[in-house]
């Protein structure tokens, strides 16, 4: 019996640290391969250092956690105390009412919160920039309330109620009794609920990503949004850093009680109370040294910005940052133009950039979002009219990217990255015979190794070009049948996947998926046996991101000067080469990579491309009706 | 004579409609001990925390010196308590806990120190400065809650059952020394408790209280010898109490039979109760005695035996050195200074009846106070 619990806290524990573990691993791993063990290095950790926007962002993270736990903690003792003194049925209904926000679904809280902000901000303050680093601070304050008093409330239950009285037949103030005894007491509490709201704060992505503006946001909320390239091994550095000291933190806190308890046993009572008494000075000073730089930062930085800010909305990874010896593309630009500081912020679809526009509260001066959503914010009028005196180096967009079907006047977009998508497979187990066309993907042979895209515009594309329909239609009898065709197609799927087709691609998972070319890419690098075909006949998509200024806009020539700047062949060339997408400019052909430019994957002949076609923007019944298809397909 | 220091005048008290103190008046004279005697629930602490500044009686006024201090807070009233379970400060050491109230009434560091170290001397704790609450045995934890009280020097000190947790010999100890302490320091002692011989030991004046009125007020001896009524017969100690009529002055009839007492001054035929007190009663062969009954149980007490006798259906009480076995038929006599008469109360009938007596009878009472608040 004993023997058989030791077994199974074993296992518990091994349950419970791999994952922190395999993290630990990789962040110190040569290679960037996860599954496979290079060699060991430090590199990641000097990257991460270098790495100012990482850094920012974890400062950014540790400002809102530390000033909310301190606030939180603060409002949620006083709070607890007053619920203690209400009678008890009063008591019971207050409990249950601070507890449902904590029950409550956190996107429920953070949609509620984000209405609320830009609410009270737009219409009865009237800013354009409801929400900020204040809103981001309110919602942390407000879920970590409840932990504060859940922690707080047992303790004071717990606690004799004479302790109270007997301060107060002493002399004491109600005021002074809680001070002097009260709070001790009830300390255990109130650092357990400081911890807990600590580490919620830390790690929350939901509500931040809801109520956080694009002139500050936290870690969690960037690296979510890290979907155009796998995750660089740098973070996996940060997160050991963060595991680490979180783990020291805790185990510190628990060998001290250790000590303390030994030491009461041992009855050296005097020595315990005062190395208790320096260490809690030690963590109060910690704490206070936090709290004043976080408000200190908060009073300074608005006064250090007598320039522009100009607020970046782009997709995750999809500049280059300096990483694998590129250009620090941003870095640079504010070099150039000292008078502009970037505030570069990311997204991780179109779809989720569109409802962080639509919401409002945020000012946002460029975005980069694909074709066939340029389409929909020009139709919705989200879109500002371009200054093209201000852009001369759109000079140097070639033919083929001008006038296009979701810009037909070039009128409010600058071509920023495009690419096909095709097909990627693995040399070494599929047979060559096989690679014709979109069928490949149907191909009963490799049943269990074929991916598929995860969203239902790829997904439903690729259909289209079997069956021989327009990728745009609008009907919902060829719908159908592009519908029933992926359904036929579901048997024989591992699974359908986004990013995670770099992890189970290059490691012979799965041998077979469409993707986009430029991602394609970068799997051939990581694996030799990895090919791209693209079925010129059959068609495929041709897509294009491009550079366009929303609406709310605030900065609007500064906008105009950086998609200026990132046109800029020379620039534009050193971004191409790390983004691995193709580029749109000829110009910028020379100062990159010769292998990539001459690649027929990046840059298929004219012709080819002749063949491709871009989505376009689908009239809401209709995406949903998508919608709805592709997950009947999916779950069926 | 000491002068008048506390007053309570007509004081009630409810929580939530129900009425906790009754109409209470009485009064505490300076440097006295007096003690509140009850049963749980009988307003005894509710009293005490009134006069402490934690509660303000529903109605009513509480004097201090003349003064009257309902509004006044605990904080600024010159009376200090010493708490049922201690309520000493866990995180601080001995020294600091007995130093807080002087600390935060901010005296010079040095007054502070010769202060509370007079008072370590007293509670006998000389030593133990440092020591952490939780290392101290109960005792220990009692005498300084004692001395963080008294070192403030108060006029009035407040004792919310302070023995109620210790074990019976500390409990005897604890007695002694805190009647050594009130009679050094010459502080007014209000002690609170249950237990009948902590009170009739201890104090100058017991408050016999039940229902949240007062049902007697007297020296030691006068409360237990003179019981007003059937009620404060039966609490302080045990009691035979039986219904009777008093024919005249010093004659009362009762079973039946007519017998000579002292007591007098009641209206000639008043139904009365007769307390007969079971240590009083001589036994004697069943032909010489007034009453002649069997014994229907006998349990050993130690000093004594306590026998249950049936006459005529109504079981006694009676407290005998000398054993008589169960079935033994004994006859009783009763002088007429162990007859005691009080007047008919809303307490008559309800206690002195034997007839369900059981050994656990008495674990059962204290069981029930210690549960108090």
């Amino acid at each position: 019996m004993k023997k058989a619990n030791r077994i199974l806290t074993v296992l518990m524990f091994i349950f419970l640290y791999i994952p922190m573990i395999v993290l630990v691993v990789a962040s110190f791993n040569t290679g960037k391969d996860i599954t496979n063990f290079e060699g060991f290095t430090l590199n990641r950790y000097v990257e991460l250092f270098q790495d100012k926007h990482l850094l920012n962002l974890l400062r950014n993270s540790i400002i809102v956690s530390v000033l909310s736990t301190a606030i939180a903690t603060t409002f949620g003792t006083v709070a607890a105390v007053g619920i203690n003194g209400l009678s008890p049925k009063l008591r019971k209904t207050v409990m249950t009412l601070t507890n449902i926000p904590m029950t409550n679904p956190d996107i429920v809280t953070g949609v509620s919160l984000s209405l609320l902000f830009v609410f009270v901000g737009s219409r009865l303050l009237g800013q354009r920039d409801s929400l900020t680093f204040w809103t981001l601070l309110i919602a942390h304050i407000t879920f970590n309330l409840p932990y504060v008093i859940l922690n707080v409330m047992p303790k004071l239950k717990q606690m004799d109620s004479s302790l109270t009285d007997a301060a107060m037949d002493l002399g004491c103030t109600p005021l002074q009794a809680f001070f002097k005894v009260t709070l001790h007491e009830i300390m255990p509490g109130i650092v357990s609920g400081a911890i807990m709201a600590f580490t919620m704060s830390l790690d929350d992505f939901v509500i931040s990503y809801f109520v956080s503006g694009l002139d500050f946001v936290t870690l969690p909320v960037e690296i979510y949004s890290y979907t155009k390239k796998p995750i660089q091994p740098k973070v996996y550095a940060m997160f050991t850093l963060l595991f680490g000291l979180i783990f020291v933190l805790m185990l510190t806190m628990n060998l001290l009680q250790i000590r303390s308890d030994r030491a009461k046993g041992a009855r050296r009572a005097k020595v315990d109370s005062k190395t208790m008494r320096t260490v809690k000075r030690a963590v109060a000073g910690i704490a206070a040294a936090c709290l004043l730089l976080g408000v200190g930062y908060l009073f300074v930085a608005p006064h250090a910005q007598e320039q522009i800010t100009l607020n970046v909305y782009n997709w995750g990874q999809y500049i280059a940052d300096g990483s694998d010896g590129s250009m620090e593309v941003i870095a640079e630009f504010e070099r150039r133009y000292p008078n502009i500081k970037v505030n570069y912020s990311t997204y991780d679809s179109n779809e989720i950039m569109y409802s962080k526009l639509a919401n409002g509260g945020i000012t946002v001066d460029v975005i980069i979002p694909s074709d066939y959503m340029i389409a929909r914010l020009i139709e919705e009028d989200m879109l500002l009219e371009l200054d093209y005196d201000n852009i001369p180096n759109y000079q140097y967009i070639d033919e083929s990217f001008r006038n296009t079907a979701y810009d037909p006047e070039n009128k409010y977009s600058v071509p920023y990255t495009w690419g096909t998508v095709g097909i990627l497979y693995n040399t070494k187990y599929v047979d060559e015979a096989d690679v014709t066309g979109w069928e490949l993907l149907w191909n009963v042979e490799y049943a269990g190794k074929i991916l598929m895209f995860g969203n239902s515009r790829d997904a439903f594309g690729i259909a289209q070009y079997l069956l021989g329909y327009d990728v745009n239609t609008t009907d919902k009898a060829e719908l159908q049948a592009c519908a029933e065709k992926l359904a036929q197609q579901k048997p024989i799927l591992q699974q359908y996947v986004m990013d995670e087709i770099f992890a189970t691609m290059q490691n012979e998972e799965a041998w077979i998926a469409p993707y986009y070319a430029g991602d394609c890419l970068t799997m051939m690098e990581a694996n030799e046996n990895l090919a791209f075909y693209l079925p010129e006949n059959q068609g495929f998509n041709l897509f294009i991101d491009a550079m366009c200024i929303p609406s709310c806009a605030k900065e609007k020539e500064a906008a105009e000067t950086f998609i200026n700047f990132l046109c800029d062949p020379e620039i534009a060339g050193a971004n191409m080469d790390w983004i691995s997408y193709s580029t749109p400019l000829s110009a910028a052909k020379e100062y990159m990579d010769p292998e990539t430019v001459s690649d027929p994957i990046s840059y298929p002949s004219d012709e080819i491309l002749a063949n491709g076609s871009s989505y376009a923007f689908l009239p809401e019944d209709i995406s949903r009706y998508v919608e709805s298809l592709f997950m009947e397909v999916r779950n069926g | 004579m000491s002068k008048e220091l506390i007053r309570l005048r007509d004081l009630t008290m409810e929580f939530d409609g129900e009425r906790i103190l009754d109409g209470i008046n009485l009064y505490f004279n300076d440097h006295e001990f007096l003690t509140l005697l009850g049963p749980s629930g009988c307003g005894k602490t509710t009293t005490l925390r009134i006069i402490g500044g934690f509660l303000t009686p529903t109605s009513g006024t509480v004097t201090f010196d003349g003064k009257v201090i309902n509004d006044v807070p605990p904080y600024q009233r010159q009376i200090n308590t010493v708490f049922q379970r201690y309520a000493l400060f866990p995180h601080l050491d001995v020294y600091d806990n007995i130093a807080f109230g002087l600390k935060v009434a901010k005296l010079p560091k040095d007054e502070i120190d010769r202060r509370v170290h007079e008072m370590l001397e007293i509670v006998s704790l000389k030593g133990y400065e440092n020591r952490r609450i939780d290392n101290l045995s109960g005792g220990q934890q009692q005498r300084v809650a004692i001395a963080r009280a008294l070192v403030n020097q108060p006029k009035v000190l407040l004792l919310d059952e302070p023995l109620a947790a210790l074990d019976l010999r500390l409990r005897k100890d604890m007695q002694n020394e805190l009647k050594r302490i009130q009679q050094a320091t010459g502080i007014t002692f209000i002690y609170v408790t249950h237990d009948q011989e902590e009170a009739l030991s201890m104090s100058d004046t017991v408050v016999v209280m039940d229902k949240g009125r007062i049902q007697q007020i007297g020296r030691p001896e006068d409360i237990y010898n003179e019981p007003k009524n059937a009620f404060v017969a039966d609490f302080i100690g045990e009691s035979n109490i039986l219904d009777g009529t008093m024919l005249s002055d010093y004659k009362v009839r009762f079973f039946g039979r007519n017998f000579d007492c002292v007591d007098k001054g009641f209206a000639p035929n008043e139904p009365v109760d007769v307390v007969i007190r079971p240590e009083d009663i001589d036994i004697v062969p069943p032909l010489e005695g007034h009453l002649v009954g069997t014994v229907t149980s006998v349990t050993f007490k130690g000093l004594n035996y306590d026998i249950i006798v049936d006459f005529r259906g109504f079981k006694w009480l009676i407290q005998t050195t000398d054993f008589h076995g169960v079935g033994t038929t004994i006859g009783i006599r009763l002088n007429p200074e162990d007859i005691h008469i009080m007047h008919k109360s809303e307490y008559s009938g309800m206690f002195g009846d034997y007839s369900s007596y059981s050994a656990e009878y008495d674990e059962l009472t204290e069981d029930a106070g210690d549960e108090e608040e």
